[in-house]
């Protein structure tokens, strides 16, 4: 027998597949879509890592060492310094920065300030006239003397349609300059040419003055005499620069971006490995189809020598087959989806929370196809397991004897067993999160949303068979009831048609409880799918509650203004001083507060920092409250307040000492405060101004929030702002109400995606209804006959089959809510808590989690509409020709 | 000395690689001050940088040969080629916050060869440095010199790095150049005039190719005494040397013709106590330009100009480079009448090509023998070849070659 294994499993397959199309692509399509959603978002995520490491890679790609400040830049005197030192091979200074262009709204270019001088053994691009070959083709005069000569990247130009000779306007801290396109710049290193099309560069001394930055450089780029001493040679030097320059490999960067992505990935990842889940019920929906169709089949097998170890692989063989498809249509699927729903949109995401990164390629590496392979099949392999189990154990006499199917009974007394596996999973999540808010590690916040839906699943079978009970109870009651009723009216003998309509609910919701082991994967399928939609829906509604209370608190000036770039680049522009003084000399405007970020390197993290001035200080709400008191120990020398997650994540409470480095070396600032805060996951140093001046030396800002004199004439005196200073649309200017606007804006902006993986989960689910449904009705199909035999009408077995779908639905979107609800504890308190060390204030959408039932019974009824009419088709005669 | 290589390097890296739509130079040319006639030099101040002139060099070559007679060339030269045109560096604000230490006003540049002629070998290496924090630059406050203030002597004219160029109070020039690597070499010398700066060319300009400004403001030392050290090799002693050099100082802001592709340029110091310099400008069509000239300078320093009808200039033997595959003329035949002079010139030895990045130009020591008003006179001197190898072979194309013969023009 097993060396006809093959001939055998072709002609198991083949003639399934092609008695049974629809199935069969259901198969693969639901294999597919768990792959599409787990591949996309994986790309998304490993793409933004990839182009931020191209990023480096562009300017640190053969560096041993690079020098560097998170806050930016340092003092030029130190190249001399640092390049003088022995054991320094070569050393190159590079002018960092980033440059918006009006005529391409949205564009951006990295600026680079490179000296030719000293770039060549550094230099991952070539600059050069037409064709960009190389550096010898580059017109040296033009390079070093002339303050407008720019380069762009080749693809850029292209893309744009920039030709040499071209002007191009940059914006930069708020001024327009006209640069000329001279150069074209190639990528000849592959790693940095990844996705980094967005790339000018000019003589560093001409980069310093465009960029605004004289007297500053960004980094220090340095090859070693010996390579494999860059640890030690890095402590050497760090002795030569001040505190908070850091001398380090350039791969540290991409490691501590990668630190600061995780949680956002991490999140996006679990959300993708849920529509695997949910892809998982369907597979083994479609097995148990394909198991019981065949259990004719599978007892002449088993008579004919078969042992069950072969009709088990049979199966499991088919699953893994139609899996094999699926996972390759869902690398197609997932790439597509990458490149143009998913991708962009967290790019934009990680640009907008994060960092600038722009995902111009999106990568398949051999890894993540192993991946997709990995997860597809094994989800695969678990969900068909059972049934195919199921399958090899039956009895070859019982399963060759013709008559109805008797597994369901088997199954009913299993749904207490299943019940106490949910009791048991329940448990495990509450488990599961107290660990992940208490020791950690944080990832258990998953294991606890993966153990809620799990129990809640393991309870459909109950639920299922307490509700087909319920129900067959109560129409045999309401039956009794208008049987009594109508026998005083009309006499015994005579039925009336709501009498008819009860038994048809009473026969629908008895089917529902005779299929149970089916019905109740299917229920548990879409109970899953509703529970997240309802838990994510929960979730986002609470978040955006408690940040709509928070903005009323933070956000009370009547105009905020910023160079506009910091909309495109997130902050990174200067607004220009004397614009600022202006503004505080404007007689209609009462006062104009500051605000500045940089960062700063706190135990091997940049970490954001904001330097505040003004009013804002006195509008914070803080942890264990006392916010008087903590409001003014931060105007005292040597204080900082940290947000909630920085005091998460660094485990730093109120009291702590919080040593950061500082031009004037380590300094040891005091937190006299945590505040709420949901503007950044990675957390926030808050700062005075004056505080800040006093260690940095750095007068500098980036935005302005102006209270006026008469809050009244908001729109009258931002339109006088506007027309005064914003000729070139230099600046944003956004009144109150439309900053709130914008920052609702960007938050729907971060959860667009889990709304496309909420769909897609939804639409799984249906499908995995109507995939039942079908299956069901085939099995029955002698039932079915006999019905039709003894004087059901067509539409009242079409009937039968949309009540039942109905009550699937009804189940399903009773426990989805519950469960949703249970989801959405989790998901507000353990996981954003454990993760992002967020307090959110629970509150419930009722509306729409209310709506969820209706709208989930309507989509089951029409899941239910094509089996239902091919049920009322189904020819009597043969149907009943085994009775 | 001549244009010398910077034009050709500025050709190349500036010139001719720009696509010529867009080579329109955006610094006009009027910016740069002209070389025009009626210059008067001045000493010692004429020997600091000219910033208002585009180009500008300090050209030291010299026959010099250690305690036991070995003999030996060398060439230390600073170029300066103004890349920020005076206009732009007005638009910005001169010396304000506008410019940074790294903004770039002038390119600099030193090559330093060295011929050991008793082998026949010959090293040559480049150096150059942004100078942003005064590795590399152009100085000396000759005023007070003149005045009498020695102290500031001793600060150098130009520098790049270890490499410098130094004014003695007593008039002479302190030139040190070391560079290390697989073939260690430098020199540490002291050359001093032993006749005064001869003005070379006409009326304060010394004429490169037809129409006004395409000349440059030129002055040579002809003679100096030199003594110093030189090493050469690796753990090769410091040998002390002796010998005479030449000294050309020349700035400009624009000199060639779009016809011209080169020049071959001479130096001679004859055992009489004569010198001369002779220069032909060579033309596309093989022709040599009309303003090609040169200077004789008597024993007592007095010197003469010669104008092209009166020299003649042939090439006796052919020297082809394995490096460019250039085929340079390393032996002439020179005579000029109306000093009853004629004579043949060689290379002391074949190879003294400079073969750097992106320009190939011969330069390198030649020795003389022949017969002046019938007595027999010897000499020796410095010869420069250029327009021959027009690029290293890599960057050899049709295209770049043709550029190189036409992108000249007016810079």
């Amino acid at each position: 027998m097993t060396s006809q294994f093959p001939r055998l499993f072709v002609w198991h397959v083949a003639r399934y597949a092609r008695r049974h199309p629809l199935l069969a692509g259901l198969n693969v399509l639901s294999v597919a879509l768990g792959v599409s959603v787990y591949l996309a978002i994986q790309i998304a995520n490993h793409s933004a890592n990839q182009s931020f490491a191209a990023s480096i890679d562009l300017v640190a790609g053969k560096a041993n060492l690079e020098v560097r400040s998170p806050g930016g830049g340092f003092d030029e005197t130190l190249l001399p310094k640092v390049a003088g030192a022995p054991g320094v091979k070569a050393a190159t200074p590079l002018v960092e920065g980033y440059a918006t262009l009006p005529k391409f709204p949205g564009e951006y270019l990295q600026v680079l300030g490179v000296d030719i001088y000293t770039n060549l053994p550094f230099a991952t691009f070539a600059v050069g006239g037409q064709s960009a070959a190389d550096w010898k083709d580059l017109n040296l005069e033009s390079w070093l003397g002339d303050p407008q000569a720019l380069a762009i990247a080749e693809e850029f130009a292209r893309l744009h349609g920039l030709k040499i000779g071209d002007p191009l306007v940059l914006q930069v801290n708020g001024h327009e300059q006209t640069m000329i396109v001279r150069f074209l710049i190639r990528l000849t290193d592959t790693a940095a040419g990844r996705g980094n099309s967005r790339v000018a560069a000019l003589d560093i001394g001409w980069a310093q003055r465009l960029l605004g930055s004289n007297g500053k450089i960004s980094s220090v780029q340095i090859i070693l005499d010996q390579p494999r001493e860059a640890v030690a040679m890095a402590a050497v030097l760090a002795k030569l620069v001040p505190a908070d320059v850091t001398i380090a490999a350039p791969g540290q960067r991409s490691g501590q971006v990668e630190r600061m992505l995780a949680s956002f990935e991490l999140n996006l990842g679990a959300l993708s490995l849920i529509s695997l889940l949910v892809g998982m019920f369907l597979i083994y929906n479609t097995i148990t189809a394909s198991v019981v169709r065949r259990r004719q089949e599978t007892g002449i097998l088993r008579a004919m020598g078969a042992t069950r170890l072969e009709v088990q692989s049979l199966f499991l063989a088919e699953a893994l087959l139609f899996g094999v498809f699926g996972v390759l249509i869902g690398i197609v699927g997932g790439t597509l989806l990458a490149r143009f729903l998913l991708g962009r949109e967290i790019a934009k995401v990680i640009s907008t929370l994060y960092l600038l990164v722009s995902v111009d390629r999106f990568s398949l590496t051999p890894l993540l196809v192993g991946s997709a392979f990995f997860f597809g099949l094994g989800s695969v392999l678990v969900a068909a397991w059972l049934p195919a189990r199921e399958g090899a154990r039956a009895d070859p006499v019982a399963a060759l004897s013709l008559g109805l199917g008797t597994t369901s009974e088997k199954s009913r007394l299993h749904s207490g067993r299943w019940l106490m596996g949910g009791l048991l999973a329940l448990a495990a999540a509450l488990g599961c999160s107290v660990a992940a808010l208490t020791s950690g590690p944080a990832f258990l916040g998953f294991g606890s949303a993966f153990f809620v839906l799990l129990g809640f699943a393991f309870t459909a079978p109950a639920a299922t068979s307490a509700g087909a009970v319920a129900v067959t109870r109560a129409m045999r009651f309401m039956e009794r009831r208008l049987e009594r009723v109508g026998g005083a009216k009309a006499g015994a003998g005579s039925r009336s048609p709501w009498s008819a309509g009860l038994t048809l609910m009473s026969l629908a919701s008895q089917n529902l409880g005779r299929s149970l082991h089916r019905n109740a994967v299917v229920v548990a399928a879409l109970m899953a799918a509703i529970a997240m939609t309802v838990g994510i829906s929960v979730m986002i509604h609470a978040f955006r509650r408690t940040v709509e209370v928070w903005i009323d608190r933070a956000i009370v000036a009547d105009i905020f203004m910023t160079p506009s770039a910091n909309e495109t680049l997130g902050n990174g522009a200067f607004f220009p001083p004397e614009i600022l003084q202006a503004l505080r000399n404007e007689p209609g405007i009462k006062a104009v507060d500051t605000v500045r970020e940089i960062g700063v390197n706190i135990r091997g993290d940049r970490v954001s920092m904001a330097v505040v001035e003004g009013e804002d200080r006195d509008r914070l709400a803080f942890v264990g409250g006392d916010a008087a008191r903590k409001q003014s120990e931060f105007h005292r020398p040597e204080h900082v307040l940290v947000s909630e997650p920085f005091a998460h994540r660094y485990k730093v409470k109120e009291g702590d000492k919080l040593p950061i480095p500082t031009p004037d070396g380590v300094t040891s600032f005091t937190v006299s405060g945590v505040y709420y805060d949901y503007a950044r996951d990675a957390g926030v140093v808050a700062i005075t101004r004056q505080n800040f001046v006093r260690r940095w030396h750095d007068e500098r800002v980036m935005s302005a929030a102006i209270y006026l004199r008469e809050p009244g004439n908001v729109d009258a005196m931002a339109e006088e702002i506007r027309q005064r200073f914003n000729t070139h649309g230099e600046f944003l200017i956004f009144s109150n109400q439309a900053i709130r606007t914008r920052v609702f804006e960007i938050f729907g902006q971060t959860f667009r995606i889990t709304g496309v993986l909420r769909g897609i989960a939804v639409v799984v689910a249906v499908i995995g209804i109507f995939l039942t449904l079908t299956t069901l009705v085939s099995e029955r199909s002698r039932e079915i006959g006999v019905l039709r035999a003894i004087g059901a009408s067509a539409g009242q077995v079409q009937g039968i089959i949309l009540v039942e779908s109905a009550m699937i639905g009804l189940l399903a979107s009773g426990l989805g809510v519950v469960g949703g609800l249970a989801l959405s504890l989790v998901l507000t308190f353990v996981i954003n808590k454990a993760f992002f060390g967020w307090t959110i204030q629970l509150s419930f959408p009722w509306e729409t989690v209310l709506l969820t039932p209706v709208w989930i019974v309507l989509a089951s009824v029409v899941a239910g509409w094509l089996p239902a009419i091919s049920a009322k088709r189904t020819p009597i005669a043969s149907a009943v020709r085994a009775e | 000395m001549f244009y010398k290589i910077t034009c050709l390097i500025l050709w190349t890296l500036i010139g001719f690689a720009a696509n010529p739509g867009v080579a329109a130079d955006p610094q006009g040319e009027g910016a740069w001050q002209q070389a025009l006639p009626g210059w008067t030099y001045r000493f010692p101040e004429d020997h600091a940088v000219h910033p208002e002139f585009k180009t500008e060099w300090w050209y030291f070559t010299g026959n010099v040969q250690d305690d036991q007679g070995r003999p030996f060339g060398y060439e230390l030269t600073f170029f300066r080629q103004g890349v920020l045109s005076p206009d732009t560096e007005a638009e910005l604000g001169k010396g304000t916050q506008n410019m940074g230490r790294f903004a770039q006003r002038d390119f600099k540049f030193a090559h330093f060869a060295l011929s050991d002629l008793n082998n026949g070998k010959f090293y040559f290496t480049q150096k150059t440095n942004r100078g942003a924090f005064g590795e590399a630059g152009f100085g000396g406050n000759y005023s007070a010199v003149a005045n009498g203030n020695a102290s500031s002597a001793g600060q150098p004219l130009a520098w790049i790095e270890d490499w410098s160029l130094v004014p003695q109070a007593d008039g002479a020039w302190h030139i040190v150049a070391e560079v290390g690597g697989d073939v260690p070499m430098s020199i540490d010398l002291r050359v001093l005039p032993l006749k005064g700066p001869v003005i070379e060319g006409v009326d304060g300009v010394s004429q490169k190719a037809a129409g006004s400004g395409n000349a440059s403001h030129y002055y040579s030392f002809t003679r100096l005494q030199t003594t110093g050290t030189l090493a050469l090799g690796k753990s090769a002693p410091q040998r002390n040397v002796h010998g005479e050099s030449w000294f050309d100082h020349e700035w400009a802001s624009n000199q060639l013709g779009p016809d011209q592709v080169g020049w071959d340029w001479f130096c001679f110091q004859f055992d009489d106590g004569t010198e001369m310099m002779l220069y032909a400008m060579r033309r596309k069509d093989g022709s040599v330009d009309p303003v090609s000239s040169g200077t004789w300078i008597e024993a007592n320093g007095h010197s003469e100009h010669l104008r092209k009808e009166e020299f003649q200039l042939k090439t006796l033997r052919r020297w082809k480079s394995d490096r460019t595959g250039a085929n340079y003329p390393v032996e002439w035949q020179v005579s000029v009448p109306s000093q009853q002079l004629s004579f043949s010139l060689k290379g002391r030895s074949d190879d003294q090509e400079l073969a750097l990045p992106l320009i190939s130009y011969w330069e390198g020591a030649i020795a003389a023998e022949g017969k002046r008003a019938g007595r027999t006179v010897k000499g020796v001197g410095y010869m420069e070849l250029t327009g021959y190898a027009a690029a290293l072979p890599g960057l050899q194309n049709g295209e770049r070659t043709a550029e190189t013969g036409r992108g000249g023009g007016g810079r």
